[in-house]
């Protein structure tokens, strides 16, 4: 089958006179902001860190897988059954397993891998980033029980779905999404408050834009990096534990897919943009529902289409929306 | 527990100063050669002491590591018999007052033992049965792993307590033909120490539980071996001889290496590694071409691998296919290697506006997308999960290239004339690697990675020459890849994911990036040391991890590093800060005063 | 009596280019103290060891008698010494309130702050009409008092200023150094690094000269005004820019 044959196909389908009613439309629009939501809240991670050592940290990805591993841990193993039945004491508490577990891995490896490399040439680091990767997702896949095959995740937050009538169909949305997509823009919201106005955001920004001017101020850089990692694995594995819940099943292999469309997010956002790095997020997930509805391929091909997307990014406006072209490393 | 401010991390350029006199070791420096004769005489003891208490675990250790030395004085064979070697080494060397660089000899020397007692001593306790197999228990004393380590330790500071001299280099010139037997003995030499630590520990691994130690071990000693050769610059010799009479070497090392099958190692089993090897070998070179000459990160570069594998698997004849013809395998291997470098330019591309780590993202996202189509059967090309099988064999006059085949009195195992054909395959990729470096090309390259901006104010066209590296580099994998496909028989979409583009780039990197041992080197380590460390394979990714994070950290210029690199991963030395700090543009150093 | 800040045989290297070889001065409380020289002196680099961002290889920098050359570039600032480095290097995307509440980073007293920035805002009315803007969109000039500003909102002992008058025009550098001289009057020790050694030995209670990454010649900025082979050198060279 000729690549425009399909092309055209698939486009009658979401266009032309046999095209889906607009519920389905709708419907798409929804999962992609909820998945959205989600790179969005990872992007913060990369455009943070990226922001203030030009790192761009493959490994954060698997912090969020980490995280969402931590989440079901402390469900399993640690939390007693009366607090499992009872969301609003379970949520919060594998909430902060999640996050305790990815904040732990995101900072040592600040520590002993990247740390040591901070004057080394560019290439290096990002090699290191490599290997982080490969061996996070190894040392779970390893030593977490019967983590070589994908495990079940609980449902810690209230079950079902909210779903309303539109447009000549039923739309569902799982509450559970719902929280996914509050939590991250009520977090991606608080970051800006606490970049833009405190005293440790201005001290983030000043050792983003000059390292050195930054320790003439008295800010102590290795201090605002082990911050920046701190609040990029919190949030990741907030986000895992809050992705598990919804798709009630996790692996290893999530964090470095999930990571690359983050990754992605935030360049289209504009590296260092909190707001641009939920922007992109956003969009990267309407590309991917969307993309599997309408694009040729189907399903099938949404991956390709993001990372279409993100070389045309890449190539042509490498300083996203609302990057500085200053910091463009192009 | 981060934020303690030390020294080392915090200064952007900590000025470089001359390695201080041995700091607390400097004590040791008048009773050096006794802790260096120490050293060596307690290794010799440890080998010739019993290693364990009893039979262990998984049945008897090899190399009679029980042994009591009075019992059966000459069976002193593998593991001991590298420690007495290594250890009288060290005991001549540290005694005869003529030889150079002493220090940094004996220090190879002593990482060899204790490389060798620690590998087994860890083996014997772990695998064997606790820490008590190898201390004194049962009434037996066999602490000889202990003693062994203590001589390594020992041995190592007493080479280091007084300073590390520098490597000499020898001017010696030879007749001609004394320095062509000399290389002639030096490859042969090293044709038979690769067999011997490829057979180490039995083919497989499958019959000896303790495999896997043997070869570490082996390979920790001929290591060490090497690492003293190169301190007394004899290596260093051995090269400048060879590069003298350049392609006599190559010559007498494609021979060389054509002979591995008349070795230990010639069994299918092993013909067959070596060709995967071969692959990745071939492949890597191509990759070092864009990382190591031109400096452009490829984080997709297996794609080109499979496009060629899959070009010649479509036009193999094989039942799947899509295309349904037949064609020779040198004009396949032609085609693939075209199509794949058409695939590298359209890649490569984007290097006219994108540098750096956004580039490697760039290639990453194309190596993505390759996997993705493939998996999806794209055009019905790749087979989709049910991958392209039975790819039938390279043949030549009716002999297919699977058989095994008898030459005179010689029979060969099956797979050799794979294994030819991929030593010839990798020997004409090295060369065109080794003839592109030192040309015109290959000079703009290294000037665009070194500096593209001024590369491009020297009046270098880099975008084309930036795209014509991917081009070339695809190509060759291209090449290697139409191999692949009929080697192997099959072709599936999952052979080429990112994990292998981050190996090969790992082989390149743990070579020695630009090199061409290099990206050899680090191929054959990378794909040999699992084939020899089944016991590990769960563990071989979570390793291959933890070993690329530790590369980088204390060894990022590989193993054998570029005489001429300097920049992207090469510092001048272990903790040498860079040129100027990252964050202060040109300025300081060369314009101190200001305006 | 111990002096403020005293410069011991100052070796400083980037790689194994040596920069600095050799520098010694002093620094009493309370005085202007200029370090002149050309270009590629060291004069530049021996303000970034002294403030931490580089480490000498050897020699010592000590600081009212105890050593500080070993401590990190964050905590200097903490034993009151600010530098001002050269080519401004203002925190460009953000305000001017920002740039000055960084300079006041390691401080918590609010109070204090909110009363010094007034103070920098009597003294450089400019940057208080525009405290809001973004101090990549200023002028030269009004970029270096931001610079001096933003130093001075650490309320240092020492204030290090790196060429303070580069790229000015003649009113514009006049204008600093009056600044200057009245924050010696407050009681503010200044070390000055500067190419214009005219108006930096005018203006210097002691001056050194720096040569080849060497202290070669010191004393009042009268002597080194008069000095003839310091006029020869550097003068000349200063009248002009």
């Amino acid at each position: 089958m000729g690549l425009l044959e399909s092309f055209s196909t698939q486009l009658t389908q979401c266009f032309g006179s046999t095209s889906p009613p607009v519920f389905v439309f709708l419907q798409q629009i929804i999962n992609g902001l909820v998945l959205g939501s989600l790179i969005g809240l990872i992007a913060l991670g990369y455009t943070m860190v990226y922001g203030i050592i030009q790192l761009i940290n493959f490994a954060h990805g698997e912090v969020f897988m980490v995280g969402a591993y931590g989440g079901l841990a402390t469900f399993t193993y640690l939390l007693p059954t009366f607090a499992a039945r009872e969301w609003y004491i379970a949520l919060p508490l594998v909430l902060l397993g999640g996050a305790l577990i990815s904040v732990l891995v995101a900072v040592a490896m600040e520590r002993f891998a990247y740390r040591p490399l901070r004057n080394a040439p560019r290439l290096a680091p990002l090699i290191t980033a490599l290997g982080v990767s490969v061996a996070l997702q190894e040392a779970v896949r390893v030593f977490y029980p019967n983590a070589t095959a994908a495990l079940p995740f609980p449902n810690i937050f209230v079950p079902g779905s909210l779903s309303f009538s539109v447009g000549g169909g039923d739309i569902a949305i799982k509450y559970s999404g719902i929280l996914l997509l509050v939590v991250s823009l009520v977090l991606a919201i608080a970051l800006q408050i606490f970049v833009d106005g405190s005293r440790m955001g201005r001290a983030m920004r000043a050792t983003a834009q000059d390292r050195d001017v930054a320790r003439l101020m008295g800010i102590n850089p290795d201090r605002v990096i082990v911050l920046t990692f701190v609040i990029g694995g919190a949030l990741a594995g907030i986000g895992g534990v809050l992705y598990g819940g919804y798709l009630n099943n996790i692996n290893i292999d999530m964090g470095f897919q999930t990571g690359i469309f983050a990754f992605t997010a935030a360049v289209l956002g504009g590296i260092g943009s909190i707001r641009g790095a939920v922007i992109g997020g956003l969009l990267i997930g309407l590309v991917k529902s969307l993309g599997g509805q309408c694009l040729p391929g189907g399903t099938a091909y949404d991956y390709v289409w993001i990372f279409v997307v993100l070389i045309v990014v890449l190539v042509f406006r490498p300083q996203g929306f609302f990057g500085e072209t200053e910091r463009v490393r192009a | 527990m981060t934020t303690t401010p030390s020294p080392d991390t915090t200064s952007p350029a900590e000025p470089l100063s001359p390695p201080p006199p041995a700091g607390r070791l400097a004590a040791l420096a008048p009773r050096v050669t006794l802790l260096r004769v120490a050293g060596g005489a307690l290794a010799v003891i440890g080998a010739l002491l019993p290693w364990a208490t009893f039979v262990l675990n998984e049945g008897p250790y090899p190399e009679k590591s029980t042994l009591q030395f009075f019992v059966a004085p000459l069976a002193v064979t593998g593991f001991r018999l590298h420690l007495v070697v290594l250890g009288l080494a060290t005991i001549v060397v540290s005694l005869v007052p003529a030889v150079p660089a002493k220090g940094r000899i004996v220090r190879a020397l002593g990482w060899g033992i204790i490389a060798i007692a620690v590998l087994n001593g860890a083996y014997i306790a772990v695998e064997g049965g606790g820490v008590g197999a190898i201390t004194a228990a049962g009434g037996s004393v066999a602490f000889g792993s202990l003693v062994a380590l203590a001589g390594g330790v020992l041995a190592v500071l007493g080479a280091t307590a007084a300073g590390l001299e520098p490597v000499p280099t020898w001017t010696w010139r030879l007749p001609t033909w004394a320095e062509w037997l000399l290389l002639v003995v030096v490859y042969i030499l090293l044709l038979l120490v690769v067999a011997a630590v490829l057979t180490s520990g039995g083919q497989g691994g499958v019959v000896n539980p303790y495999a896997g130690a043997v070869f570490l071990s082996t390979l920790g000693a001929v290591g060490g071996a090497l690492g003293a050769l190169h301190a007394s610059g004899l290596l260093g010799w051995v090269g400048v001889v060879s590069e003298r009479h350049r392609v006599y070497s190559v010559i007498v090392l494609l021979a060389v290496a054509l002979a591995l099958p008349l070795t230990g190692a010639g069994t299918e089993y092993w013909m067959t590694v070596a060709a995967n090897i071969g692959v990745y070998a071939a492949t890597a070179i191509g990759l070092n071409i864009v990382v190591g000459l031109a400096g452009l990160l490829d984080l997709g570069y297996v794609a080109f691998l499979g496009i060629g594998a899959f070009v010649a698997a479509n036009l193999s004849g094989a039942a799947a296919s899509q295309v349904g013809i037949e064609l020779p395998f040198p004009v396949v291997m032609v085609i693939s290697a075209v199509i794949a470098g058409i695939f590298g330019a359209i890649v490569g591309s984007p290097t006219l506006r994108v540098r750096g780590d956004y580039l490697a993202i760039v290639t990453l996202a194309f190596g993505e997308i390759f996997v993705r189509s493939a998996q999806n059967n794209i055009g019905g090309l790749t087979g989709g999960a049910n991958a392209i099988p039975n790819i039938p064999p390279v043949s030549v006059l009716g002999t297919s290239f699977a058989d095994p085949i008898t030459v005179g009195p010689i029979q060969l195992p099956s797979g050799v004339l794979y294994y030819v054909l991929i030593v010839l395959l990798v020997a004409a990729v090295m060369l065109v690697f080794g003839n592109l470096k030192n040309s015109r090309l290959g000079r703009a390259w290294i000037a665009i990675r070194e500096d593209e901006d001024a590369a491009r104010a020297m009046g270098i066209r880099t975008g084309p020459i930036k795209i014509l590296a991917f081009l070339i580099g695809a190509m060759l994998a291209g090449l290697a890849g139409a191999f692949f496909a009929h080697k192997t028989a099959v072709v599936a979409y999952d052979s080429f994911r990112f994990l292998e583009s981050v190996t090969l780039l790992a082989a390149v990197i743990l070579g020695g990036m630009g090199t061409i041992p290099g990206a050899v080197l680090g191929a054959s380590i990378l794909f040999v040391l699992p084939e020899k460390l089944r016991e590990f394979s769960d563990y071989r990714l979570l390793l291959f991890g933890i070993a690329l994070i530790l590369i980088m950290r204390f060894r990022p210029q590989g193993l054998v590093p570029d005489r001429h690199r300097r920049a992207e991963l090469a510092a001048d030395a272990p903790g040498a800060p860079p040129p100027l700090p990252a964050t202060a543009p040109v300025q300081t150093a060369a314009a101190g005063g200001g305006s | 009596m111990t002096p403020f800040l005293e410069v011991r045989d100052l070796t400083v290297a980037y790689g194994a280019i040596q920069a600095v070889r050799g520098v010694s001065f002093t620094v009493e409380q309370g005085q202007i103290v200029s370090l002149i020289g050309s270009n590629g002196a060291g004069k530049t680099t021996t303000l970034r060891t002294i403030s931490g961002l580089l480490r000498p290889v050897s020699g010592e920098i000590l600081l009212d008698g105890t050593p500080i050359h070993r401590r990190p570039a964050h905590e200097i600032l903490g034993l009151g010494v600010a530098h001002s480095p050269e080519g401004r290097r203002l925190f460009a995307r953000m305000t001017v309130e920002e740039n000055l509440r960084l300079g006041a980073y390691t401080r918590r007293d609010e109070a204090g702050i909110v009363a010094d920035l007034d103070r920098v805002y009597d003294l450089f009315p400019v940057l208080g009409e525009r405290r809001r803007n973004k101090a990549g969109l200023f002028s030269g000039g009004e970029q270096q008092m931001l610079a001096i500003g933003r130093a001075l909102m650490s309320r240092p002992k020492l204030l290090m200023l790196d060429e303070p008058s580069m790229g000015l025009s003649p009113i514009m550098t006049q204008k600093i150094f009056d600044t200057v001289r009245g924050l010696r009057a407050d009681g503010t020790t200044v070390l000055l690094v500067e190419q214009n050694a005219l108006a930096a030995l005018a203006l210097s209670d002691r001056a050194y000269v720096i040569d080849l990454g060497r202290t070669t010649l010191t004393g009042t900025g009268g002597e080194l005004l008069a000095d003839p082979r310091v006029q020869e050198a550097y003068l000349g060279e200063g009248v002009s820019s």
